[in-house]
This record gives structure tokens, sequence and C-alpha cells, in this order.
């Protein structure tokens, strides 16, 4: 019996086919993880069966029958909840507060705290989830919120639960304290759905999984014939011949920023802890690892937006790129048009007339082939991709020395990433400085010259480009699980 | 006059008393509105045109209690016209205010031109009746022989107790924080909304019509920015009952030794006293006094 | 919607044409309502507005602190600051102006007129400085603080003029010299006698245009619009967000006190309590109307100050205070069929 079928299900946003005729079966009381890159169309198809979007084709089948959610609220009464990767959580309530919110427990007209906290505290202690539950939520820590969550759902008795990359946040710790609640749900009779892009999270937890890729499931597989390798395979699909990036060495690698022992603190919190870092004229310089372990405070900080509060940190030049890693959030003005958001960054530009924006933005477009019906149009009307392309032409074209890109190929199509990594290489070609960051270790391995392995505000270890150049495939293997280990903080016998 | 005996006596508290009651009642107003995280400037309109309303009807009706009916139904329709700007349209909330405080404003300048001929004030009107017993015991009897000033001391628990012990008051305040949030769970957030608004017009009516009972007619800037000074309360009352019900009384003495100090005929400049619920406000808002937090999600349509 | 955002400017057009055309009919419900005839009282109102050269410069010199003003607070508004202190900064302006005017007397006039302004300028600046460090150091709204802000204003003038600057048993200033005085529109044109149009007008004018100028065709202006568009993204794009704030905070604030030039120097010659009217609020309807673009501020001025005369001329038909509720009509029609307008259009991409 499946407590989920969704059968042929198609949505687009645009011109984006995010679904694609998606077809779905989850047996009842089974984990079923739902795998694939960023963009395959995981997020989509999950907000659907959970009424947040409704499909523009297609049928959901709840326990075998047909299903019509106008909003969450419909899915709610079928017992399917959803743990969202951004928590809902309202901050300034206790963790009961937020739990009871829309079934509350009352006496006539006074809510009867009393009673809640006795349901709450049962469910605290049933799955060993160590939470108080009248903390304040605000003064919870992740893994504490996302308990906070799961108790919402346990409280409403969801039968069936939509995990959206829910170890993102977690550290090694947590997450094995969290796929033990799961499997303990899964054992209760309840159906568990986990969106992943993790393969080692689905060799642990996945009775069943399903490959989604560009908006098509395209693999199905439970446990017994599950084979990493295939199903690697299948969520990449046919990878197009990576075009020879050819890297030449600049033999003058002076050095162009020196961090020494940095020490920057954030709203009271600790986010570099005694970085050092020397990049280099002329290299890729690639820092890895498990996000929020200072990554955006690196960028922040070579780009002057942070102050630090000890350390020693010197730039040949303030001629500074940033390729923020949400780029249409925070590297452009959506309402400006092309032009304007080129000329926004040019230094020596201070009166803008008509005709300045338009011979700017027709340089930029026909250099870069940017598609745009109208020149005067705003950033926003363009596609995506296009978006993403003005954004990268303008870092190119004010020939900065110093280039940071931070996760560049993130949300971005494969052909995309293509251009992007020839546009990172031939930055490096001209002697640039290149700073990498990123959570994509293939990625990393691919365009770094040397890797530094961030871990908790600091540089763990550093790889030198003589290190990583052995290119043996077993060495590659070791190396990368070397580096996985150093990512979580684990120290290893050198 | 001995200025400080008449600080302690009990018609310096009749004074604060009867000053409080509009301040608690138009903070009260705003803080229901902000709870359901909607800001409403206009408070100050929304009295003025309660304030004229009942003047107006007294007049024409010779019945107050008609007229109290009449005031505050108006007032309520009024915040419904507010939420379908707010709330509906989701339009700033700051603009909107703005715009209903000079529509209110305009409105009862206009109207009291047109029937009354006057542009300073109505004709004389009856107070509302008052409580009987009460009435006759010796001291401030005859400020709390009013229905209203009662009913505003027991809003302070009432509040307190609506806001955080019942399921009206965890939802209105879900709405404020993250709408986001209650509606995944099934809370109709634009409801909740709406009742905060339009509690905020009635209680805003309460304190409208019981200045313009108290002073027998509805003049021209009577409300004085009572409305703005019942916001500033709320502000640093941090948005809980009994705070507000503090900041409004603290406000309610500057203002009665203001007073005294003018009849007493003492020359102290009024003026700088009449500033301090700004300036506390202000000091309030950068930190110096305690830290002050409006509800997450406040001013932000939803 | 690349074509609906090409129809952006057509969107404007309509849904400004229907809130004047929704403003008009309610104000003739209104006039039904009270028994006179809607067509007599806007046939005054015209007549009396354009019937003559007295009439028109009324108008104009209605709408000449509403230009300013208007203009003053569009730079704020597009950096996303609302600015609702305008009231209280202009009023401390252009009562320096009144004091610097007459106590600095004895200075030559190139000397004079820049100190007045100056002086006028800085103070008015100074009270929007206050709210805008407090948003940038503290992080809050200025929303709250400016309206406070008015309020410490006015209180602080009244104080000052009844214990050291008022003329005894009034709430003004001194008379300024005669010579300060700004001319007359009509000492060059016979057209205006009798009006209290001033030279100040053009000097509005000049500022709308000025201000367009920085806000649409300067990097400081794109620099002031980004912020307003996206905190986050100006951040990122290399703009320094706090000096953009406060300096477009100082700027807009500061050129409030120009209203000074009107009123003191170009009518009355002193400062009077009270004089400003809300205009620090209607301003921000008249820029709300234009979309904050200054030049449509001109046009936007101009139809409230023709109100604001109007209502004057039709005074013994129907009382004055009509306009009060004529301009708050216009407000929120604006708002709420440009949201309606607005969605409409979305919906039908």
């Amino acid at each position: 019996m499946n407590s989920v079928e969704l059968i042929n299900i198609s949505k687009h946003f645009g011109s984006l086919m995010a679904n694609d005729g998606i077809n779905l079966k989850v047996r009842d009381n089974s984990v079923h993880c739902i795998i694939g890159e960023n963009g395959a169309g995981k997020s989509t198809l999950m907000k659907i069966l959970f009424g947040i979007y409704r499909p523009d084709s297609g049928e959901i089948r709840v326990n075998g029958i047909p299903a019509h959610f106008r909003s969450a609220h419909d899915a709610i009464k079928l017992k399917i909840g959803m743990l969202h990767q951004h928590f809902m959580l309202v901050e300034d309530f206790s963790v009961i507060e937020n739990v009871i919110l829309g079934n509350e427990l009352s006496k006539g007209i006074t809510l009867d705290f009393d009673k809640s906290r006795q349901a709450i505290t049962g469910l605290i202690e049933k799955y060993n989830l160590s939470l108080n539950p009248d903390s304040k939520v605000s003064d919870l820590n992740v893994s504490e919120k996302q308990k906070t969550e799961l108790l919402k759902l346990l409280y409403r008795q969801s039968e069936i639960i939509i995990f959206d990359e829910p170890t993102a946040v977690l550290s090694p710790v947590e997450v094995g304290e969290f796929f033990k609640i799961i499997t303990k749900f899964r054992d209760e009779g309840k159906t568990i759905i986990v969106i992943t892009h993790k393969l080692k999270e689905v060799r642990e937890i996945a009775d069943d999984v399903t490959v989604l890729r560009r908006g098509k499931s395209v693999y199905s597989v439970n446990r017994e014939s599950l084979d990493i390798d295939v199903l690697a395979k299948e969520i990449v699909g046919e990878l197009e011949p990576a075009t020879a990036l050819q890297k030449i060495n600049m033999g003058n690698n002076d050095i162009a920023v020196e961090i020494e022992n940095i020490v920057l603190d954030k709203g009271g919190v600790r986010k570099l802890d005694g970085l050092n870092m020397k990049l280099r004229k002329g290299e890729v310089y690639g820092v890895c690892g498990v996000e929020g372990n200072g990554q955006g405070e690196i960028a922040d900080l070579i780009f002057g937006l942070e102050k630090y509060s000890s350390g020693k940190f010197i730039t040949f030049s303030d001629l500074i790129s940033l390729i923020p890693d949400d780029r249409i959030e925070k590297g452009m003005i959506k309402e400006f048009s092309v032009g304007e958001n080129v000329i926004l960054k040019n230094k020596n530009i201070n009166i803008i007339s008509k005709n300045l924006i338009a011979k700017t933005t027709s340089e930029i477009v026909s250099k870069y082939d940017i598609r745009l019906s109208d020149y005067n149009a705003p950033l926003q009307s363009l596609s995506g991709g296009n978006q993403q392309k003005v954004i990268f032409a303008r870092e190119i074209e004010l020939d900065n020395d110093i280039l940071v890109f931070a996760h560049p190929t993130r949300g971005v199509d494969i052909n995309a990433s293509a251009f992007i990594h020839s546009v990172i290489i031939s930055e490096r070609n001209k002697g640039k400085t290149v700073l990498l960051i990123s959570s994509d270790l293939d990625e990393i391995f691919f365009l770094a010259d040397r890797i530094g392995v961030l871990y908790k505000g600091k540089i763990v270890r550093e790889f030198s480009s003589n290190e990583l150049s052995s290119k043996s495939e077993e060495d590659v293997d070791v190396l990368l699980e070397k580096i996985g280990k150093l990512m979580i903080g684990i120290t290893v016998e050198e | 006059m001995d200025i400080f005996g008449y600080i302690i006596s009990l018609s310096f508290l009749a004074q604060v008393l009867r000053l409080f009651t509009p301040y608690y009642l138009g903070a009260s107003a705003a803080n229901f509105s902000e709870r359901g995280g909607v800001i409403n400037i206009a408070i100050e309109g929304f009295m003025i045109t309660s304030a004229f309303c009942y003047a107006l009807f007294a007049v024409l009706t010779g019945n107050v209690l008609l007229s109290l009916f009449l005031a505050v139904t108006i007032n309520i329709l009024f915040s419904l016209l507010y939420s379908a700007f707010t709330i509906k349209l989701k339009i700033n909330q700051i603009v909107t205010g703005v715009g209903f405080n000079l529509l209110m404003a305009g409105l009862a300048k206009f109207i009291m031109m047109l029937i009354f001929r006057s542009s300073s004030n109505t004709p004389r009107i009856e107070s509302l009746p008052h409580i009987p017993f009460i009435a006759d015991m010796p001291g401030i009897g005859k400020v709390l022989a009013d229905y209203i000033i009662i009913f505003t001391f027991l809003l302070v628990p009432i509040s307190q107790y609506l806001i955080y012990k019942t399921k009206f008051g965890l939802r209105l305040r879900s709405a404020g924080e993250n709408p986001a949030a209650a509606e995944s769970l099934g809370v109709n957030v634009r409801n909740y909304k709406l009742y905060g608004v339009m509690l905020s017009g009635f209680l805003s009516a309460l304190a409208g019509i019981w200045l313009a009972s108290n002073q027998n007619s509805f003049s021209d800037g009577m409300i004085a920015g009572r409305g703005y000074i019942a916001i500033a309360a709320m502000i640093i009352g941090k948005w809980k009952p009994w705070n507000i019900f503090w900041a409004c009384i603290m406000f309610a003495a500057f203002e009665a030794f203001e007073i005294s100090l003018q009849i007493s005929g003492i020359n102290f400049p009024s003026q700088l006293l009449q500033m301090l619920p700004y300036l506390i406000t202000v000091l309030v808002l950068i930190g110096f006094i305690g830290k002050t937090k409006p509800p997450a999600a406040d001013g932000i349509p939803y | 919607m690349e074509l609906r955002l090409k129809n952006k400017l057509r969107e404007n057009i309509i849904s400004i044409t229907i809130s004047l055309i929704l403003t008009l009919f309610i104000t003739s419900v209104i006039i039904l309502l009270i028994g006179k005839n809607p067509f007599d009282i806007f046939g005054i109102i015209i007549s009396e507005v354009f019937g003559s050269g007295y009439g028109l410069g009324q108008a104009l010199f209605k709408a000449t602190p509403l230009i300013i003003t208007g203009s003053a607070l569009a730079i704020c508004f597009h950096a996303s600051l609302f600015n609702i202190g305008a009231e209280g900064q202009l009023n401390l302006g252009a009562f320096v102006m009144s004091l610097a005017a007459f106590y600095f007397s004895a200075l030559p006039a190139y000397l004079l007129f820049p100190v007045v302004i100056i002086l006028g300028f800085a103070v008015s600046a100074f009270w929007g400085y206050i709210p805008a460090i407090i948003k940038i150091k503290k992080g809050v709204s200025e929303v709250i603080t400016t309206i406070m802000m008015n309020f410490i204003a006015m209180a602080l003038i009244n104080f000052l003029l009844i214990e050291f600057f008022a003329v005894k048993s009034t709430v003004r200033t001194e008379k300024i010299a005669d010579w300060i005085m700004i001319p007359k529109l009509s000492a060059y044109f016979q057209f205006f006698q009798g009006s209290s149009v001033n030279l100040t007008f053009f000097i509005a004018l000049a500022l709308a245009f000025a201000v367009y100028f920085m806000l649409y065709k300067t990097k400081f202006g794109y620099y002031i619009k980004a912020v307003g568009f996206n905190e986050t993204a100006a951040k990122y794009i290399g703009i320094k967000n706090n000096r953009i704030m406060l300096l477009s905070f100082l700027i807009g604030s500061g050129l409030t006190s120009l209203v000074g030039l009107n009123f003191v120097l170009g009518y009355k010659g002193y400062y009077e309590f009270g004089f400003s009217n809300n205009l620090g609020f209607t301003a921000i309807a008249v820029a709300l109307l234009a979309k904050n673009n200054p030049i449509g501020i001109i046009f936007t001025s101009l139809l409230f100050g023709m109100l604001d005369y109007g209502g004057l001329t039709v005074n013994t038909v129907i009382p004055k205070e009509i306009m009060f509720v004529v301009q708050a009509v216009v407000i929120l029609s604006i708002l709420s069929v440009d949201k309606i307008v607005n969605n409409y259009f979305q919906s039908k991409d």
C-alpha cells in the first residue's frame, strides 16, 4: 500500500519546467529519499504535496484517495506534515506556544498550559528530544529549533512527514541523533519523505530512493538493489564533456592578500577565530567547508564589509570584485536595467545619461550574449540565467585585481556552470587573484590551485598545489576522504 | 498655593486618573493593532472622529447613550476601512495612517463648519451618566463614578489576560510575530489582524468619546496629539499592558503637574514639560532606558 | 512580464487618472449631499484660480512650499526612509531663518542670504540627523522617531518664542527689515498684482529640477535608489549604505527649511507659530501622488495649491475646510487605486 502517490505532476514557473511529469510512489511505513542536484525540482514537488503550490497538471493520492489541496491546511488535515528548510517558528514564543498554535487546548477561553505542557513533555520523553518546553525559541540553538519543529508535527499526529534537507544545518553528531529519531518514526508506522542531495545520507537511512533530474523523475530503487555508483550517475545524468581548461603557470606568484590571525565576532558569536590565509596572484585559492564555518565572513572581510577585532589584514589592491552566493538578492538591484546595474559599480562615472546607459548595455549585451527584449527593461524581467550572466559580466569587465566567488555555480544549470568555470580559470590565467568559496568539493578540486579546509572560523589544513596534483584516482579518493573528515572537525593522522 | 502639598493631594490624584484614561485607551488601541502586526499611527484621527461624532450626535439627538453607540459604530467602520487598505490591499501602513489622520481631522473640521458654522467648537453637550453610588463617595468618588474610567482600569488586567492567556491572544500575537508560521499551522492570519484593528477602532472610540463627554463639547485641536502620546506610551511600555499602564500614569502625572504649575502661577515654561513624553520616547528608542522591541512582523503587510 | 514592466509608465498614468476621477466623484457626492451643485463649485474654483492673475498667483504661492517639501521628501523616500518629520524640520528651519534675518540684518546682502539659508538648512538637517543616526546605529525605524521629533520641535519653538523671541502677546517673531524681503512676482509682472507669490516659486522650481537631476542622472542618486530598493544588494555592490542613508536624510530634511524663504522672507517677514498647517504631511501626499518624481511633484503641488486657494474662493458657498477632505481623499484614492491597478496588471500576466 502506498501512503503517497504522485502521478504525472507538472509545474512551471515562467518558462522553467520545475516539475515535468513526475511520478512518485511512497510506500507506507518507509523512509523515502528524494535526491537530486540543486534545481532538480525536489522542493517544488514537496511543496505541491504539502499544498503550498498547486500543480499545473497531475494527480495526488494520499492513502489511495485522490486529494485536492487548496492550501497547506488541507494537507495538514490529511495528517501530512512538513519540516521546512527554513524554520517556521515564532521566535518570541515559548516552545509550548509554538507547538500548540493553531491547535490550542483550552479551558473555556483560557489556554490550558498545564495540559499542553503535559502532552508536549510526553512527546519529548518518548522521542528523547531533550528540550525544555518552557524555553523561549529565540534562546534555542539550531538543533533545538529543529526539535521544536518536529514537536509541532508530532503534536498534530502527522503520519506522513516531509523533511526538506533536514541535515543541512546540523553538526555530524546532531545528524546521527536526527537519523535515530527518523528511524523511530518509521518503526512506529509513520511514512517519511526526505529531500536531500547527500548520497551518504541516502545510504544510511533510505528504504527507497527516487532520483529527480531537471524536473523529471528518472530513477527509482529500493534499499536492496541500491548501488551508490549507479545512483550518482543518475543524479548527474550524462555529463557534457568538460571543456579542457588549461591552467597557465604564471611564474610570478606574489602574495596579493595576507590574512594573519584574524578574529571576527558578529552578534556575540565568534565567526573567524585566528584565520590565516595568503592569496597569491595568478592562482585560485579554494576554501571548502561545511556551511556556516565562516565562509561568508571571509568574503565580507576581504570585501571590506566586516570589521575584525584582532589580527592583520593586508591587501595589495582594493580593486576587489565580490560575487555573492545569492546573486539575485545580493548581487544586483533588480529594479535597475542591465546598463544601470553595470554603471552602478563603475567608480569613474558620476553623471549618468541615457546615452551612457544605452552604450554600456549594448556593449555588455553583445559581448556576453545576454538575451533581453528591451534595453530599459529592469533586470528582474530577464531570465534567471541571463541575470546571473549580467552579474558575472559586470564583475569581469571591472577588471579588478582580486575576485571573490562565493558558491559561483549554486542554483545554476550545467551549461552555465561550465561558462562560470571557464571565466574563473581565464581570470586566473590573466594573473588575477581568485578566492573560490564553495561547498561543492568537485568544483573546488577542479578549479583550485590550493585548497584550505575551513572549520570553525579557521583554516585547519591547507593543501598545496603539489599535494593536489597527484592524479591517480585512488589518491584523489584518499584526499577527498581526508578533506571530508577535516571539514567536520576530525583531525587526520598525516 | 503649595504646589508640593497639592501633588500629594486627592485632587491631584483625581486629575492624574482623568488624564490617564484617554492615554491608556489610545495606547491600548494602538497595542492591539500592533500585536496583530498592523501599525496604526492614525489613533489621533480615530480619537478625533469619535470625539466629534459623539458631540455631533449628542447635539442632534440629545441622547448621549445613542451618541456613544453611533460614535463607536462609526469608528469601527473606519477601522474596517483602515483594514481594507492595510490588510486586504496591503498598502503601506504608515502612509495609510498619515492619510487617515488627514481625512479624519479634515472631516471633523468640515462637518463642524457645515453644521455648526464654527471652526472652533460644537455647542455644549451633556456628559455621559455617572455611576450613582460611587459618585456620592467623598474624595475622588466623582472621578471613579465614571463608567469609562472604571472600564479603562479593568482593561489593564483584561488585556494582559487576553493577550497572554487566551487562544485569541496567542493567535493575534502570532500574526504580529511570524504570520507565515501562523498561517502554516492553519491560523487565519488576516482575520486576526482584522480583529486587532477593530479593537483598535473600538478602544480609540472610547478615548475620544470620553474626552468630548468630559469637556462637554468637541473643539478643534482638543485631541492635541494625545493619539501620538498614546503610541509613545505603547512603545515605552514595550507593547505590554502593565508596562503601558505605568507609562500612561507617568505621562498623566507630568501633565497634571504641568497644569497645577500653570494654575499656581509658578513661572515655569510648560512647553518643556509638554516635550517630556516625546523626549522620553526617543530616549527609550535609543536604548538609554531599557531595551524595547516591537512585534517581529510589525508593519509588514501579509 | 517584460511587457508589463515596459508599461509601468502607462500603469502609473492609468492609476493617477482613475484616482483623480475618483476624487472628483467623491467630492461631487459630498457637495451634492449638502445640497449644492458640484459643477457650480468647480466652476467658481476654475474661474477664480485661472480668471485672474491674483488667483493664479495665490495658487502658485500655495504650491511653492509643497514643491520644496515634496522634492526634499522625495530624496528620503527614494532611499526608503520614511521621514514623516518634515513638519518639525521645516518649522525649525523657518524659525531659525527668521531669527537670522532679524539679528544679522547688519550683514551685507551677499553675506546675509547665505548665512540665513545655511543656518536654516543646518537646523532642519540636524533635526533629521537625530532620527537618521538612531536608525543607523540602533536599527530603530525612523517612523516613530520622526513623529516624536515633530512634537519636540513644536514644543521647543513654542518655548523659545514665549520665553525669548516672540513679539509681546503674539506667537510670532520680530519683523525683518524690508530690504531683506524676497521680491514678489508682482514687482516684475503686473499680472500678479496683489498676490503673495514671490521669487521663491522659481527657487522651488529650480530645486525640483536639481533634485530630479540628482536622483535620476547622477551616481549618487542611483546609490540612493539602490539602497532604497535593496539594502543587502547595495552593500554587496560596494555602496556605503549608512553614509547614503545619512546623507539622504540630511539633505532631505535640510532642504525642507527652504519653505522659510517663501513664508518668512517672501511673505510675512516673520515666523509665526502654526504657519505650516500640516504642510509636512500634505507634502508626503504630494510626493506620493507623483511617485516621488520631482518633476511630477511640481504638477501635484500645483494641483494641491489650486485646491488650497480654490477652497477659499468657494468659502461663501461651502466651508473651505472641504479642501482638507479633498486632499485626504486624493491620497487615499491614489494609494488604493494604484494597488488595485497594479494587482490587475499582475494578474493579467
